[in-house]
């Protein structure tokens, strides 16, 4: 039995090499490309960047200093360079939104599908949890935990966006997971006898996990605008430099709006932003198309 | 689907603010601001600082967030000239004129003193604003149930007379010496009485009375229920503005507070604008945005950055300094070790570079501290001998120096340049500041950079808001953080900012009590200092102050200030300086740099002195 399962599962998932699926889809068009390599960069920016910079050195004889040979994008309030804080602001970035869309992913896609192919009370139960954690206003709730938690770990801040973030997710693979257990293949495994969990873990979602990364990938677009909005209006203590505490401290603080002085300041995270946020999306194509067999057979 | 509400929240929030901003800007870019005089002036536009406007907040001075504007629709019997040689120098306000005694005050109404519903200011009005302070806390022995009484910020009134005439007899609890009797009721807020006098108990100086007795069974069931009545009065909601100031108030909406001028007002004719605008902000950006575009006669001193400062000069506007008694510094908790150490708070203090710090943390508004002594420099500069001011030690970066007291004490520096405590384990310090509070995070960057390069990780943290900030220090909960100083020229009260309440510290009528367990003790400072050989008690030398006369406070003074520099309980890193901006573009004759007095009011006050002409 199980040997005819792995058969089923095998033959809907290998088709052809992965790797050349992947390839394939990514080198088709330029922007695709251009996402991957973005989400590198950024990706390999908050890992090693950290690693290339020493102290967040300080100089108060150079505040605001415009971009010269030693300062390529200039320095900030205190004296410090600006591409430094660019630099290691990104891992604290993409932590808390990779932790944030991770826990959104796990718990959303794990409540979705075991209520969609439960049905019943479990499903009942589940869904009501979901509700409930869709009514639960997320940026209040960040402000009153900022009065316990001083969100100085990304752990702290994915965590709590992750929390409030997956109830979506549960509603939308719940959906999905309805679909499927009317699907041949499972009534088949229900048929040999297979375990529930065996069903849900090894046929379910494998068929769920690229609708679950693309919703991964899109949340993370969403949580990098949350977190750093979050900082930007002040709402929550900070007490690392982010993006969000950089463009926080260029408007607040530094003028940016008023002078010129600080410009740079500000549009050095935002531009960060737009990148990363650009590759997501651009990649997110080459996704699209590698999880999405109608739009494979019309390329 | 993924729900990103945080984001969605958040744009929400921008889009309201950027929606109100807009919406603020274009009521006020209406309104006419023609030049003139005398009444006719036109709409003088500024904001309060001291004061935002709270929308639904209401028109009632004793509430904790009203909707009243000092000088403008909130009126004083006079206005405290903030001079340190006599802190009891005042501007005259509601009382023209007044003679003080031993037994209290004799106040003489300014002729033709008027609400603006056209009823004169009697007897009745003061009797009855008197008798509200007591209710506030702000009055005699009920503010002590609180348990954070300090000398001297408290008045003692038993009784008000009518002498007739506008002449007023205000006499101070016999046996009772408050040596600032006569400003803190010159002070004390005016109300009316026919708006709030029923909203006070007929027999309110009958408790009042008992409060004052010597049976403590009367006086404690007197404070409790003034302590109620306080809280009705505070959460009352007159209709409509009757105030006895040169405006009153017409409208507030969430963007701006309208006021007109009050015709009745008893110097009518020095008034020049028909209207005050007093705009809401909710940042500094946004009062820099209101200067960059000349929409402000007047801008009190928002933390800026010189490239705003710039630009501000550079959009007309004139700078105008004055001496601010506050001052900025880094406190300990010296429950929490190593900072119960002397040599370790000096080591720190020859770490950090206060001039680097105030350069950064606040570069227009603030002189980086020449030494600690509790004082701002230019009050102690004034008070101290010149062998006394060469003796403090002003602790100029010297990172040797530092190495040696560390060692001295036991620490120890690891291969990699990184201290150790006594016992072997690392140290890092956390540096806790305030969300909002832009020049102390600024600050903390510079000193956590220059402990961290010394060997010692410093990380800045902050705490969501100021109140939480205020409750969790009074908890002992940071070992160093922020902390304001010298808050006033009065010397006690400078020196109770750090030998009273906040270490243990209780004070009665020039007595201090020490109690190192008292739920608001933070510091944890011991109770007495040796300094030059001999023992001293800070906290009873602070407490003396507050009894003694400005003209013999010099040698108490002096001990407390060597004191500080030797002990550190907390290192003043800059003294702010009052700094504001004028706009002579549709009015003129504002006070200029020098008038003390004037400048450390708010331009209501200008006014009724004459000042604030329209062009």
């Amino acid at each position: 039995m199980a040997t005819a399962t792995a058969t089923l599962a095998a033959s809907v998932r290998s088709r052809r090499p992965a790797w050349a699926a992947f390839r394939k889809a990514v080198t088709r068009t330029p922007g695709r490309l251009a996402g991957l390599i973005i989400i590198v960069f950024f990706v390999l920016m908050g890992i090693c960047g950290p690693w290339f910079y020493g102290r967040l050195a300080v100089d108060p004889n150079a505040l605001y200093a415009p971009p010269s040979a030693k300062h390529w994008l200039g320095t900030d309030f205190a004296g410090s360079d600006v591409l430094q804080e660019v630099v290691t602001g990104a891992r604290y970035v993409l932590a808390t939104a990779a932790l944030s869309a991770l826990f959104t992913s796990l718990f959303g896609v794990t409540i979705g599908l075991v209520a969609g192919y439960q049905r019943g009370l479990t499903d009942s139960v589940l869904m009501r949890l979901t509700d409930f954690v869709l009514t639960i206003p997320g940026l209040p709730l960040l402000i009153l935990l900022s009065t316990v938690w001083s969100f100085g770990s990304p752990w702290e801040m994915g965590l709590v966006l992750g929390i409030t973030g997956w109830g979506g997710v549960a509603r939308a693979v719940r959906a999905q997971a309805l679909s499927l257990r009317e699907r041949g293949f499972l009534e088949a495994a229900r048929g040999l006898g297979l375990s529930r969990r065996h069903i849900i873990v090894k046929e379910m979602l494998p068929n769920i996990a690229p609708y679950a990364t693309m919703q991964l990938m899109l949340s993370m677009i969403a949580f990098v605008g949350a977190e750093v909005g979050l900082f930007f209006l002040g709402l929550v203590p900070f007490s690392s430099t982010n993006w969000g505490v950089m463009l926080n401290q260029a408007v607040f603080s530094g003028g940016a709006m008023e002078t010129p002085a600080a410009l740079i300041y500000l549009l050095a995270p935002l531009v960060c932003i737009l990148l990363l946020t650009l590759g997501i999306v651009l990649f997110l194509d080459a996704i699209d198309e590698l999880f999405n067999p109608r739009l494979r057979e019309r390329a | 689907m993924s729900r990103p509400k945080p984001l969605v929240a958040a744009i929400a929030v921008a889009t309201i603010a950027a929606t109100a901003l807009s919406a603020c800007s274009s009521s006020s870019a209406k309104k006419s601001n023609g030049g003139g005089g005398g009444g006719t002036g036109g709409v003088f536009t500024s904001i309060d600082a001291n004061n935002k406007i709270t929308a639904g907040a209401p028109m009632n001075p004793f509430n904790a967030a009203p909707n009243m504007f000092l000088g403008y629709n909130e009126m004083q019997m006079g206005f405290s000239k903030y001079d340190p040689s006599d802190p009891n120098a005042m501007l005259p306000g509601l009382a023209a004129s007044w003679t003080s005694s031993d037994a209290g005050l004799t106040v003489q109404l300014q002729p033709n003193a008027k609400w603006s519903d056209g009823t004169p200011v009697t007897v009745a009005d003061i009797k009855t604003s008197l008798a509200i302070a007591y209710t506030q806390g702000t009055a005699g022995p009920v503010a002590s149930a609180g348990g954070t009484v300090v000398a001297g910020s408290n008045f003692e009134v038993s009784d008000v007379k009518d002498l007739g005439g506008g002449k007023i007899e205000i006499d101070q609890q016999p046996g009772v010496k408050n040596l600032y009797f006569q400003r803190l009721v010159l002070s004390a807020y005016i109300v009316s009485d026919k708006v709030y006098g029923s909203q006070l108990p007929a027999d309110i100086w009958s408790q009042i009375a008992a409060v004052q007795g010597s049976d403590q069974s009367a006086a404690g069931a007197a404070a409790t229920k003034l302590s109620a009545e306080g809280k009705t009065i505070a959460a009352f909601a007159p209709a409509k503005d009757v105030s006895a100031g040169p405006f009153v108030e017409t409208r507030v909406n969430p963007g701006e507070a309208l006021l007109d001028r009050n015709q009745y007002f008893y110097a009518a004719n020095k008034i020049s604008p028909k209207q005050v605008i007093l705009r809401s902000y909710s940042g500094n950006q946004q009062i820099w945005g209101y200067m960059n575009g000349g929409e402000l006669d007047y801008a009190p001193y928002t933390s800026m950055p010189t490239n705003i400062l710039n630009q501000v000069l550079g959009a007309g506007y004139t700078r105008m300094d004055a001496p601010s008694y506050v001052s900025a510094s880094i406190a300990f908790n010296e429950k929490q070790a190593p900072y119960n150490l002397t040599p370790v708070r000096q080591a720190l203090a020859y770490v950090i570079d206060r001039d680097a710090v105030t350069k950064v943390g606040e570069p227009v508004g603030g002189i980086a501290a020449p030494t600690t002594t509790g004082l701002v420099g230019s009050q102690s500069d004034t008070i101290l001998s010149g062998d006394q001011k060469a003796a403090l030690n002003p602790y100029k970066p010297d990172p040797a120096k530092a190495t040696s007291l560390l060692q001295g004490a036991g620490f120890t520096k690891d291969s990699s340049g990184k201290w150790h405590l006594p016992g072997g384990a690392p140290w890092t310090i956390t540096l806790q500041t305030v969300n909002g509070f832009s020049d102390w995070i600024a600050a903390s960057t510079i000193v956590a950079n220059e402990l961290t390069a010394f060997g010692i990780p410093t990380t800045a943290a902050i705490t969501a808001d100021f109140a939480t900030y205020q409750k969790e220090m009074a908890a002992g909960k940071y070992a160093v953080g922020w902390w304001l100083v010298a808050l006033g020229p009065q010397t006690d009260k400078a020196y109770a900012r750090i030998y009273g309440s906040a270490d243990g510290f209780s004070v009665s009528n020039g007595q201090a009590t020490y109690n190192d367990s008292a739920p608001t003790n933070w510091e944890h400072t011991p109770q007495t200092y040796t300094v030059n050989g001999q023992s001293i008690n800070p906290g009873q030398l602070a407490a003396q102050l507050s009894v003694t006369p400005v003209a013999d406070q010099q040698p108490i003074i002096a001990q407390l200030a060597a004191a500080t520099n030797q002990e550190l309980p907390m290192i003043q890193i800059w003294n702010y300086t009052h700094v504001m901006f004028t706009l002579d573009k549709r009015f003129t004759n504002f006070p200029k740099t020098g008038q003390d007095d004037l400048l450390n009011n708010p331009p209501g006050v200008w006014m009724m002195q004459g000042y604030v002409q329209g062009k």
